[in-house]
């Protein structure tokens, strides 16, 4: 029996390159997904991509070659022969298949491509100067003031912001998904709870078109707050944000 | 014989494998995301309902519900201002996803479903993030607010088998759908424009908008074939969606719910609208016209416009369909929308706008989504519903009336021009079928205002964003719905070279095989055993 499965090194080979396409083509990107937590497929960069089928396809030779009775094995299969039905249908599909696939690799180069967006944005603009001296004034105060603030703040997070940063702040609001750029999702530790109040007082207060020429408004669909609400306002919005997020605002480091 | 049937057998297979092999390659595509909330049916073991379940659930309820439901349960919560629809009024019986009859109230299960799934097209979020145990604390203490619950302990839940759909009970569910006079609320279409709709929204003013049943995702009360059968059954409280448990037999209910499943559609949702060569040297000037089904189209999200004030927090159009097709001087863009009335008035009418920039940008620099910016102008074409009526008239655009179009430039909310007359080259028609507005939009490729308009140019990805009024709803200048920006891109038209480069190619392929196993079987490799 053992002879009959060289009979078919060659195709075996194949089956094992084809297999590991079928593998980063359709199933890596599932795995990723959920390896990563994403809500989206990750597909695999199309170079990367290349040279795993490139690596793959070195490995299946390197293993056809480690012995002089395996390479003969390996070729052996090409040869006319006493081959059952199989294996000369095996043999018609593989001296059909090679010049298709070449055909095949021509035409999609070259077809033009549709070329796909590149979308980048600087995820953390360095807060401006102007900004930097303010504190929170309502963080001063006394505990009941500042549970009324963040009572106030909730409010006014839920009525003004909640229709794309969601009712949990996570980002789920129902205006969402008409923004590419999606509202962000304030519960996931890399977002707010990595900044300090001023930043978000920036963020409120001039918005998207506030932001600095590196990070200019491409897509931020983040509304200027300046003329609609009073500091006091974006300052209480600030701290019942945090507490509906359930997170709390970056420590200031303590200067000597 | 059997070695030319053997030959034969193989020839077929090997055409069939080719064939599956093409068309495979041609079924990948690129899909963009969106998180729409889908009704969850599964239900854990319920919690045992005591003073004390209450108690901790009235302490859930003051900390996450109270902002839009309100701290009484009365669904005038201080955030309720920016909502349409309004949130729920615990005090009322007006639960509109439940298992139970007409009338009565739903079970704690009906509740759990959908606290836990949201309510898409709402502002209820779905609260699968919090635990179990306080969503049934939170249900006990919901149903504290409304005495009903005391009285109907025991309520009568309709039962949902599943039953297949055939093309024939579809057929019959369209004529019940008629019959049964769906159509005075839903539509001809479904798309939620029947005529008491219109009249209930714009002379009555009541808050009832029928479902536009074309829209799978916007489903309260989910869209599998079994929650639509429920929905029927049960009807919704306090709307005028009643039950038709009495009025349709079981079997005539399936029916309906068949129908009704076959045109709630998908968002056909992409980031590129892919705008393709038409071959024939005229485009489409008619939104009627064949051509039209060749081009592949894009559904697109919207929002309110929310950037800047007067704010929209109750946007009533929350998706736009566009088709665009191109030749050799000319684009064309057909912009499709549900709209459930065709009421105009002089200020509010409906309306649609497309948004370029006024150069294809280089970089990833764009201008600002909403209207340009300072740094950025943007080209708008702008159709408008027609009018000709005096003040004060609210009266329907007629058919044989194609609206108006002007074309303005725009560098922010407060700075809008609209073109001097030689440069308003866009041509346009409107019209409205059966609660959708059907728009197209028509400009040359080129044009000789370089400064103010955008040229189009193939193969490259252009910037695009779309704007859309609903004069019912009141919507005029910043009240509108919106999108952020999306791409159109002029495809290559396929160069017929390729078809040669693949033929070498092919040919070429096959003779180094050829080679290859020509030399191969001449000195055929030494085995070992041999």
């Amino acid at each position: 029996m053992a002879n009959k499965r060289k009979t078919f090194l060659l195709i075996w080979v194949l089956t094992a390159v084809g297999c590991l396409f079928v593998f980063l083509k359709y199933a890596s990107p599932k795995i990723f997904q959920v390896l990563m937590a994403k809500d989206h497929p990750m597909p695999m960069p199309s170079t990367l991509m290349m040279w795993y089928m490139i690596m793959g396809v070195l490995a299946g030779l390197v293993y056809a070659t480690t012995s002089n009775q395996k390479f003969a094995d390996f070729l052996s299969f090409l040869l006319p022969g006493s081959g059952s039905l199989i294996k000369s249908f095996l043999q018609k599909m593989l001296f059909v298949g090679f010049p298709v696939l070449v055909g095949w690799f021509v035409y999609t180069w070259a077809i033009p491509g549709a070329a796909s967006p590149v979308e980048l944005r600087i995820q953390h603009p360095t807060l401006p100067q102007d900004f930097e001296k303010l504190e929170n004034p309502l963080r001063q105060k006394d505990e009941e003031t500042q549970r009324k603030s963040i009572e106030e703040g909730k409010i006014l997070f839920q009525t003004y912001c909640r229709p794309c940063h969601g009712s949990k702040a996570d980002g789920n609001g129902p205006f969402a998904n008409s923004f590419r750029l999606r509202p962000i999702n304030f519960q996931d530790p890399g977002t707010i709870a990595t900044v300090v109040d001023n930043y978000l007082f920036w963020r409120i207060k001039e918005g998207a078109p506030g932001l600095p020429s590196e990070a200019t408004p491409w897509d931020s669909a983040m509304p200027s707050w300046k003329d609609d609400l009073k500091d006091d306002e974006i300052w209480m919005i600030i701290m019942g944000e945090y507490d509906t997020a359930g997170v709390m605002p970056r420590q200031r480091e303590k200067l000597e | 014989m059997i070695k030319a049937f053997k030959k034969g057998l193989i020839g077929f297979g090997l055409i069939g494998v080719g064939i599956c092999f093409f068309w495979l390659c041609g079924e990948v595509s690129a899909q963009s995301s969106h998180l729409f909330r889908t009704y969850k049916h599964e239900v854990p073991q319920k919690l045992q309902e005591t003073p004390e379940a209450v108690a901790e659930g009235k302490k859930v309820y003051e900390k996450r519900c109270w902002y839009c439901h309100g701290i009484e349960g009365k669904g005038d919560g201080p955030a309720s201002k920016t909502m349409f629809p309004k949130p729920r009024n615990f005090t009322r019986n007006e639960y509109k996803v439940r298992s139970t009859t007409l009338g009565s109230v739903p079970t704690d299960e009906d509740l759990f479903r959908i606290i836990t799934s949201g309510i898409e097209g709402t502002a209820m979020p779905f609260w699968n993030t919090i635990s179990e145990t306080e969503r049934w604390q939170v249900i006990f203490y919901v149903k504290t607010f409304n005495e009903q619950f005391m009285k109907d302990v025991t309520a009568k839940v309709v039962s949902v088998v599943s039953i297949a759909s055939t093309p024939e009970s579809v057929k019959r569910g369209q004529e019940l759908f008629k019959e049964t006079k769906c159509y005075e609320c839903h539509g001809e279409d479904g798309r939620g424009n029947g005529p008491l709709t219109v009249a209930l929204q714009t002379e009555w003013n009541m808050p009832y908008r029928a479902r536009d049943l074309t829209k799978g995702w916007n489903f309260k009360g989910g869209n599998t074939i079994e929650d639509i059968y429920r929905t029927i059954s049960t009807g919704f409280n306090e709307t005028p969606m009643g039950s038709y448990l009495e009025k349709l037999s079981d079997e005539d209910r399936w029916h309906v719910a068949h129908f009704v499943k076959s045109l709630a559609k998908d968002m056909a949702s992409d980031v590129v609208v892919k705008v393709k060569l038409c071959e024939n040297d005229q485009l489409p000037t008619e939104s009627s016209d064949e051509n039209w089904s060749k081009a592949t189209a894009v559904e697109v999200p919207l929002a309110g416009q929310i950037i800047a004030t007067p704010r929209h927090w109750a946007p009533s159009i929350d998706a736009i369909m566009i088709k665009a097709l191109y030749n050799k001087s000319e684009i064309a863009f057909l912009l499709e929308w549900d709209d459930s009335t065709n009421k105009q008035e002089e200020i509010f009418r409906d309306a649609v706008s497309l948004q370029f920039p006024t150069k294809i940008p280089e970089s990833l620099k764009k201008p600002y989504f909403a209207m340009g910016d300072s740094g950025g102008t943007v080209n708008l074409w702008s159709w408008k519903a027609y009018w000709h009526e005096g003040f004060g008239a609210v009266v329907e655009a007629p058919e044989n009336e194609s609206g108006s179009v002007i074309e303005m430039n725009a560098k922010g909310f407060k700075s809008v021009t609209i073109q001097p007359s030689e440069s308003q080259n866009v041509t346009g028609t409107g019209i409205y079928q059966n609660g959708r507005w059907k728009v197209v939009l028509k400009r040359t490729l080129k044009t000789e205002d370089a400064k103010g308009d955008m040229q189009f140019e193939i193969g490259k990805l252009i910037p695009v964003a779309f704007a859309v009024w609903d004069g019912s709803n009141s919507d005029v200048g910043g009240q509108k719905s919106v999108s952020s920006w999306y791409y159109v891109s002029l495809e290559k038209p396929v160069p017929k070279t390729v078809f040669a480069y693949v033929l070498i190619a092919i040919i070429m392929g096959a003779s180094v095989e050829m080679w290859f196993i020509a030399r191969l079987r001449r000195f055929p490799p030494k085995l070992e055993e041999e």
